[in-house]
């Protein structure tokens, strides 16, 4: 059924967006009021609005990886907003105007505040999800000891509010729900959309690639929040009651229930699932009171054990064809940054990088300049990976100043480092594992080129040494590829080439040969020559296998004991004396270097 | 004089609700959300146990052996195959409690129990009246902290123990049943849930929520105290005393959020919270 929405469409049209699940929330939305009774209809109404906050519990912990117990709160505060709006003030355009202001803003406030809590740099998953509870906890007991001006523990009832039909409250809430659908939708596979994704996969990468996950989530909070209070004031709004268990934990547990049994990360997927779940909790709470919840409970535990991408992709499996959309590959003009060709694009000044009373980096004073191929070498422990994040990440470093094309790095996050100029690939393959081949690109792009936050792009700008390298390792015939399915070599190479679709001015490779064969060692080395020779770019090249660098190294740093010891040519190097002696012991000097 | 009763005896009921939170977390990294869940079925191993007239002091190890049975099904069914998945462990056992609590509803119906504490009355201490129940629980929470640091620092089981939370691929190399350690934790850490349920029945009442309320103060002492049992104890000491002197001066229902409010604010400022490594 999707599948043949998808080739009826020739651009993007407004039904593509909507899945197997989607279009049964559709066909309710549209039969309600002719097909059910009044009970059921305020049921779907309610249920209607608990799936707009299904939907930002979905993007937060489905899409972006946060789990949170916190929606409750917004939802409780948009409603909270209508009811004390109502009772204490009046019903008139001008309440109801300030009261949803109250609900949406006042909700998005609230959710800045708790992203900024939340998401600091450096924090943990646990940590969010441990804010995630104290907020719903603290919004409760402070409407508790609210006294009669929030009603304690019974709430607000009986206050003015909307005079509309059944019918209409359906069509409202119905036609509410579908526009909060259609447009996350919409958002979430846009290239801004899977950024969020690129966040749950690998958060550190991200960071690497000039993106900053933390202000990107403090955002996306503040959005979601602002959803959920008005998802929380049409509720209380319509159902003319606002409780304190509105706010509450359970209710955000409750949340998650809904999005986990239905699957996480699907998005219609859990509104539909909302919608059943609310309607047979109405209908069988009062045939089978406790055992119901019992056998809730029990799915829940038995989907998170057993199926943890939930039961709505199970069933909808057989409908969808996987549709994947794979953009065009071009080359790009790499602007040039008006430097002078000789000018350093890499100073350091005596680094030093202690832990505690050991000291693993000391003095290390070195440049780089553009065209430059530098080996940095030495033996296991003598610093070079410690170098590498020194130079990355403003915090690693204990003294000592490092310049990147000019720009200081003071205490700078990797992001600010990469938006200098530079380029850090990890000994390990570190990609996006659920993303294509092509959205790593893309994603790779996104501080260069503005992600849209509406459609994704049908063209990939890459810079012609990006694209070589995309080309020459047949990658470009994957870019549908899921990255995980790729071979260990295809991975190295993606992000390889993930690095340099940056720009970067200065490129860190730590340990690109390991666990590659022979002639792959002679292949990559080339690509990294023209690098640095043809497209003028500063390399950094770890490696212990002197023998690799010093066919490909217009110089040799040895690194021993945190200190630069030896630099130069690469043939001054390899015959030095001292260098033998650190790789081969003192007492063999005449046999072969490493 | 009183409120310095009611800071320790606070701290020491808190210490005893979390320290099963606390043994599953520390060894396991793995938030167990069926806590509250398991200190109510604590309460109503009590409240069966006085239906039967059976006086309460044998009911401790009863209801410690109880909750070692519950927790050592748990593990094998449920929690065994989600050790690499945390968040969703969290989310599973959350679960589970609901599925425990719904049976115990169903047993037991939704109404409020009371249980008779094993020791009435008040003892006269440093010139005030002060529940007596209540401050027995001060040396049980020392009995039960220098057991659990006894048991984790003394024994075999604990040098293996730690060993898994150091470096579990190193232990389990060097010949240690990471498996079975882990069963064991979690089955002493229930024990421990349905022990503390035992004892503070006498000074609540029994429902099958009655746990619930216990659980996000427990998970944020826990995650503020990192890995030792010491540091725990002071955390809770703490944040009692911050608990017990707001809801006296302030506001009783203020009272309430103090521990989260604190715990949200320490890790902000210390992400590794009162733990020293």
């Amino acid at each position: 059924m999707t599948s043949f929405f998808h080739m009826n469409e020739k651009g993007r049209s407004l039904f593509s967006r909507i899945t197997m699940p989607g279009l049964v929330c559709l066909v309710l939305v549209i039969i309600g009021p002719a097909v059910f009774d009044m009970y059921m209809l305020n049921t779907m109404v309610k249920a209607f609005f608990f799936a707009i906050a299904a939907i930002t519990v979905d993007i937060l912990w489905g899409y972006t990886g946060c789990l949170t117990f916190g929606q409750s709160a917004f939802f409780g505060l948009g409603a909270y907003a209508a009811g004390l709006v109502f009772t204490h003030l009046g019903f008139t355009p001008a309440y109801v105007a300030l009261a949803l202001a109250l609900a949406v803003i006042g909700a998005a406030l609230v959710g800045l505040f708790t992203g900024w809590i939340s998401f600091y740099r450096g924090a943990s998953s646990f940590f969010a999800c441990i804010i995630s509870l104290v907020l719903p906890i603290v919004l409760n007991q402070l409407i508790l000891s609210g006294g009669s001006f929030t009603g304690s523990s019974s709430g607000l009832t009986g206050f003015d509010t909307f005079e509309f039909e059944m019918e209409q409250w359906y069509w409202i809430a119905g036609g509410l729900m579908m526009v909060c659908g259609v447009l996350s939708s919409v958002f979430l596979s846009s290239d801004a959309g899977r950024i969020l994704v690129s966040i749950r996969d690998n958060e550190s990468r991200c960071a690497y690639l000039g993106l900053n996950p933390s202000a990107i989530k403090i955002c996306l909070l503040g959005v979601c929040a602002a959803m959920a209070g008005l998802a929380g004031f049409g509720y209380g709004a319509f159902s003319g009651v606002v409780a304190p268990e509105l706010t509450g934990f359970s209710f955000g547990t409750e949340m998650i229930i809904w999005v986990a049994l239905s699957g996480r990360g699907t998005l219609w997927g859990p509104m539909l699932g909302t919608l059943v779940i609310t309607v047979a909790t109405a209908y069988l709470s009062s045939a089978m009171p406790f055992v119901w919840q019992l056998l809730l409970g029990l799915a829940f535990v038995l989907v998170i054990i057993f199926l943890p991408q939930g039961l709505i992709p199970l069933l909808s499996r057989p409908f969808a064809g996987r549709r994947t959309f794979v953009p065009a590959l071009e080359s790009s003009e790499v602007e040039a940054d008006g430097r002078h060709e000789d000018e350093p694009v890499l100073e350091m000044t005596h680094v030093e990088r202690r832990y505690g009373s050991l000291s693993v980096l000391k003095d290390v004073t070195f440049t780089g300049r553009p065209g430059e191929l530098i080996g940095i070498n030495g033996p296991n422990g003598a610093g070079k990976t410690t170098l590498m994040r020194c130079m990355s990440d403003g915090k690693e470093r204990t003294g000592g100043t490092i310049k990147l094309c000019g720009h200081d790095i003071v205490r700078q996050h990797p992001q600010a480092c990469v938006r200098f100029g530079l380029g850090r690939k990890f000994q390990n393959a570190n990609i996006f594992d659920t993303l294509t081949v092509a959205e790593c690109l893309r994603m790779a792009r996104s501080v260069l080129e503005r992600s849209s936050l509406f459609r994704r792009d049908k063209v990939i700008h890459l810079p012609p040494y990006a694209l070589e390298v995309v080309r020459v390792t047949g990658l470009e015939a994957k870019l549908g590829t899921v990255a995980r399915d790729l071979s260990h070599g295809e991975q190295q190479a993606l992000e390889l080439a993930m690095v340099l679709a940056l720009e970067p001015r200065i490129i860190l490779l730590d340990e690109p040969t390991a666990g590659l064969t022979r002639a792959e060692r002679i292949s990559i080395g080339q690509v990294f020559s023209s690098l640095a020779h043809k497209y003028g770019l500063c390399c950094l090249l770890v490696e212990h296998d002197l023998d690799f660098v010093k066919e490909i190294a217009t110089r040799i740093v040895v690194l021993h004991q945190g200190t630069i010891v030896v630099q130069g040519s690469a043939e001054e190097v390899v015959n030095s004396e001292l260098v033998q002696t650190i790789y081969a012991g003192p007492s063999r000097k005449d046999e072969e270097v490493a | 004089m009183s409120i310095c009763f009611d800071i320790l005896t606070t701290a020491a009921l808190l210490f005893i609700v979390t320290s099963g939170l606390m043994m599953i977390f520390g060894v396991m990294q793995i938030v167990n959300f069926s806590h509250g869940a398991i200190i109510s079925v604590g309460g109503y191993v009590s409240f069966v146990l006085a239906q039967l007239g059976i006086p309460g002091w044998y009911g401790w190890i009863f209801a410690f052996l109880v909750g070692a049975l519950v927790g050592a099904l748990m593990e094998r069914l449920v929690v065994r195959p989600l050790y690499k998945r945390p968040l969703d462990a969290i989310l599973a056992t959350w679960g589970l409690g609901i599925v425990m609590i719904q049976i115990i509803t169903i047993c037991f119906g939704r109404g409020i129990q009371f249980v008779d504490a094993p020791l009435q009355g008040t003892w006269h201490l440093l010139g005030t009246d002060y529940s007596s129940y209540r401050l027995v629980m001060i040396p049980v929470a020392f009995v039960i902290c220098a057991l659990l640091v006894a048991l984790l620092n003394g024994t075999r089981f604990g040098v293996r123990t730690r060993a898994v939370i150091m470096n579990e691929a190193l232990a389990e190399s060097l010949g240690i049943n990471a498996g079975l350690i882990r069963f064991i934790t979690f089955s002493i850490g229930a024990g421990l849930g349905t022990l503390a349920g035992m004892l503070i029945t006498p000074l609540s009442s029994v429902d099958p929520y009655m746990g619930v309320t216990w659980l996000t103060s427990a998970f944020m002492l826990v995650m503020v105290s990192g890995h030792s049992f010491l540091s725990l104890l002071f955390t809770c000491l703490v944040f009692s005393t911050f608990q017990v002197l707001v809801s006296t001066y302030v506001n009783p229902v203020l009272g309430g959020m103090t521990i989260a409010v604190l715990a949200a604010a320490t890790l902000r400022i210390r992400p590794r919270g009162f733990s020293r490594d």
